[in-house]
């Protein structure tokens, strides 16, 4: 018996090896067509970065042409920009003199990753609780709270609750302020600006998991045997409750990534976001296509990240797809 | 022994009677018994009723306004919704904009004309008007004190030296919702952003369903190794954060109405493909399309006649689940500077437009936002109900 369950065990790790090695391969062909088509669609563009209103002279164009080192031909441009990326050298600025891409990167991505990561906790610390409590209370007043808010957050652009947020907060109460992320009164706002949604969207489908889970048969066995309420809810309905929460992260982090472009905007954070906004304003077109790169580089790891960790907490899932 | 009368029956006329015993349980089409359950679903209801009056108010509205969406009159720039008004004497109102200007209003709340000081006391802090022969005073000697403490008065009005009270709080009568910096009428903004924030959201999201719809028919319908190569094409697609590339694709081809349609119309494409495909997948193992296999049918003829057809239910309600997220990109991508440029103008550009003078001007900001939110609210109640009413997994 113990020799046949180590047997699927070292089976079982095998097929995880081959599955984490196939999927490390799909993610690094993914980043590859992502850096692609980012080059290539920003060559696509037509005129090119110094094509002012008032023209420049052709002998100066020619002058900074050599100098960001676009008259070679294309596909050399292509590898030499392969090459810098992997080594995490996205070039120079074109609009922020003597500002490399990777520069902005890294004083902008500490900020926007406290911000993030914050609203992150905040999502899975308030949403996921919501959840459950809406699930236990069916169809009673807490139910009913939590569904009409949840309904909102997921309608509410989150743009829209950062001004209402930044009117009656700062501008009429005057109790928090609009703009800045120097102490932690400075992230109340942009947090609850930029995990709204996600958190209504958490909460739904804790809600929904939960209510599907507590139908089954484990759960009233768990209940027959006298465990308390506490332990039925928390060791044997949670887990498997949180299952499809898991498979939401990856989304979630997208989402969270996306809305800071707006919320570092309206609540002036030097972010990265703030950075991207502002380049695609001004055509910075190196700055833009790093930071895309970077931002689906990042999110493609994540996912990558959350699949795997889906996969060795949900034993029912096939690995061989 | 019923054979004689069975037989006199089968041959009659039906009798009215008989026909009236068939009406009591008619036979539901699918669609007829969708549309059944879809009427009991209360919040639905409100959300489709909610979706056709804002479709009738944005073809028709801008029509009956005396203003235009480009209309503008500087004269008029940052009117309130709803102001105090001031009475000089019976005949003459006055309103006192933010901007220590003073109108000429009737007494139920419509705009007249601007007034002109006649003197501009910069050393009191005072600027002086005539109205109908009666000299009225803007005295702003307090505006730098009630900064610091917001119930002080910023602003006096006299009349002919007597200070004079707020008469009455009114609706704005010539511009219901304000207007924004340049004097432009706001309500017909907002509708006529209504007209390009539900035109983006809809043609962007046909574009995806027919790209959606040959891609997952295609895919799903012919199954091995092209399905294999296309659905893996779908998931490589579905890891890339597409927001970035529906900006990308706008900063190249310069930002307009066209360049967010094609932008989202190429992108999101995937998940409306996988819905297609998995209906695709199991319809194409039923009788019915075996039998149109059998009496020879195209292939194309069999999926656009017999497959598609069947799978609209699903198709159905991701249409209308994808309204609400495209209204919401459009918006999103015009707040970061991509949207329509000026004079036209969506939700996304209004209430970005609006940002700048939040704490002065907030309505300029409510309307567009307000729009925005209940038309996703909306879409969401109506795609809510139709799942419920649609998805064959739910009923009893």
């Amino acid at each position: 018996m113990v020799c046949k369950a180590k047997q699927n065990l070292i089976i079982g790790e095998e097929r995880m090896g081959k599955f984490i090695f196939k999927r490390l391969g799909q993610m690094l062909f993914t980043l590859y067509i992502v850096i692609t088509a980012t080059f290539f669609l920003m060559h696509a563009i037509p005129g090119g970065p110094f094509t002012r209103e008032k023209p420049l002279p052709p002998a100066v164009i020619a002058a900074l042409e050599a100098k960001f080192n676009m008259n070679a031909p294309l596909h050399v441009q292509y590898f030499d920009y392969m090459k810098g990326v992997f080594s995490f050298d996205f070039g120079p600025s074109f609009q922020k003199v003597g500002v490399n891409v990777i520069d902005l990167v890294q004083s902008g991505l500490p900020v926007s990753a406290k911000l993030g990561g914050t609203a992150v906790l905040v999502v899975l610390i308030i949403g996921i609780p919501l959840g459950i409590i809406s699930a236990m209370k069916q169809n009673k007043w807490e139910d009913y709270v939590v569904t009409i808010l949840a309904t909102l957050g997921v309608t509410i652009p989150s743009f829209v609750i950062a001004t209402m947020i930044i009117y009656v907060f700062s501008g009429k109460l005057g109790i928090l302020p609009s703009f800045g992320l120097t102490s932690w009164k400075h992230y109340i706002g942009p947090v609850i600006a930029l995990s709204g949604f996600s958190l209504a969207f958490v909460s739904k489908l804790t809600r929904s998991s939960m209510l599907e889970v507590l139908q089954q048969d484990y759960i009233r066995t768990a209940r027959a045997k006298g465990l308390s309420e506490f332990v039925v809810i928390g060791k044997h309905a949670l887990k498997n409750a949180l299952l499809p929460v898991v498979t939401y992260v990856g989304p979630m982090i997208a989402g969270i990534l996306t809305g800071s472009f707006v919320i570092e905007k309206i609540f002036a954070i030097p972010g990265m976001g703030k950075y991207f906004v502002e380049s695609v304003g001004n055509r910075d077109y190196t700055v833009i296509m790093g930071v895309t790169i970077f931002y689906a580089g990042f999110y493609i790891i994540m996912v990558f990240l959350v699949d795997i960790i889906y996969v060795l907490i949900d034993p029912r899932i096939k690995l061989h797809d | 022994m019923i054979k004689g009368e069975g037989m006199d029956k089968r041959w009659e006329k039906a009798s009215e009677e008989i026909k009236g015993e068939k009406k009591i349980r008619p036979s539901l089409t699918y669609w007829q018994d969708a549309w059944r359950r879809l009427k009991q679903n209360k919040l639905s209801m409100i959300g489709l009723v909610v979706i056709i009056l804002l479709f009738i108010t944005a073809i028709f509205g801008p029509m009956v306004s005396k203003f235009s969406y480009e209309d503008q009159d500087l004269k008029f720039g940052n009117i309130a919704p709803r102001f105090d008004i001031y009475e000089v004497d019976k005949s003459n109102y006055i309103y006192v904009h933010p901007e220590y200007k003073l109108f000429t209003v009737t007494s139920d709340g419509e705009l007249l004309d601007s007034l002109r000081p006649v003197k501009n006391d910069m050393m009191n802090s005072q600027k002086i008007y005539e109205v109908d022969g009666k000299r009225v005073v803007l005295d702003y000697k307090n505006a730098k004190l009630a900064k610091k403490n917001p119930s002080i008065q910023k602003y006096k009005i006299l009349v002919e030296n007597k200070e004079t009270e707020v008469t009455k709080r009114v609706f704005n009568k010539t511009y219901f919702f304000g207007t924004d910096s340049h004097g432009r009428d706001l309500f017909i903004r907002v509708l006529y952003g209504a007209r390009i924030s539900l035109t983006v959201a809809i043609v962007a999201t046909l574009v995806n369903f027919f790209i959606g719809i040959f891609y997952g028919g295609i895919s799903g319908y012919l199954g091995g190794r092209v399905d294999a190569v296309m659905t893996r094409i779908m998931d490589i697609i579905s890891t890339i954060p597409l927001l970035l590339y529906v900006i990308l694709l706008m900063v190249i081809i310069a930002p307009g109405l066209k360049t967010i349609i094609i932008a989202m119309g190429i992108t999101f494409w995937v998940r409306m493909a996988r819905i297609v495909r998995g209906q695709t997948l199991s319809i194409k193992q039923h009788e019915y399309v075996m039998a149109a296999k059998t009496i020879g049918a195209k292939n194309f003829r069999i999926l656009s006649r017999h497959i598609i057809p069947n799978a609209m239910g699903p198709i159905i309600v991701s249409l209308t689940m994808m309204i609400p997220n495209a209204i919401f990109t459009e918006s999103f991508l015009s707040f970061i500077g991509l949207g329509v440029s000026a004079p036209q103008a969506s939700w996304g550009t209004l209430a970005s437009d609006a940002l700048a003078g939040i704490r002065t001007y907030p309505y300029q900001l409510f309307f567009p936002s307000m729009a925005i939110s209940i038309t996703m609210l909306a879409f969401n109640f109506l795609g809510d109900g139709l799942r419920d009413a649609l998805d064959p997994r739910l009923r009893k």
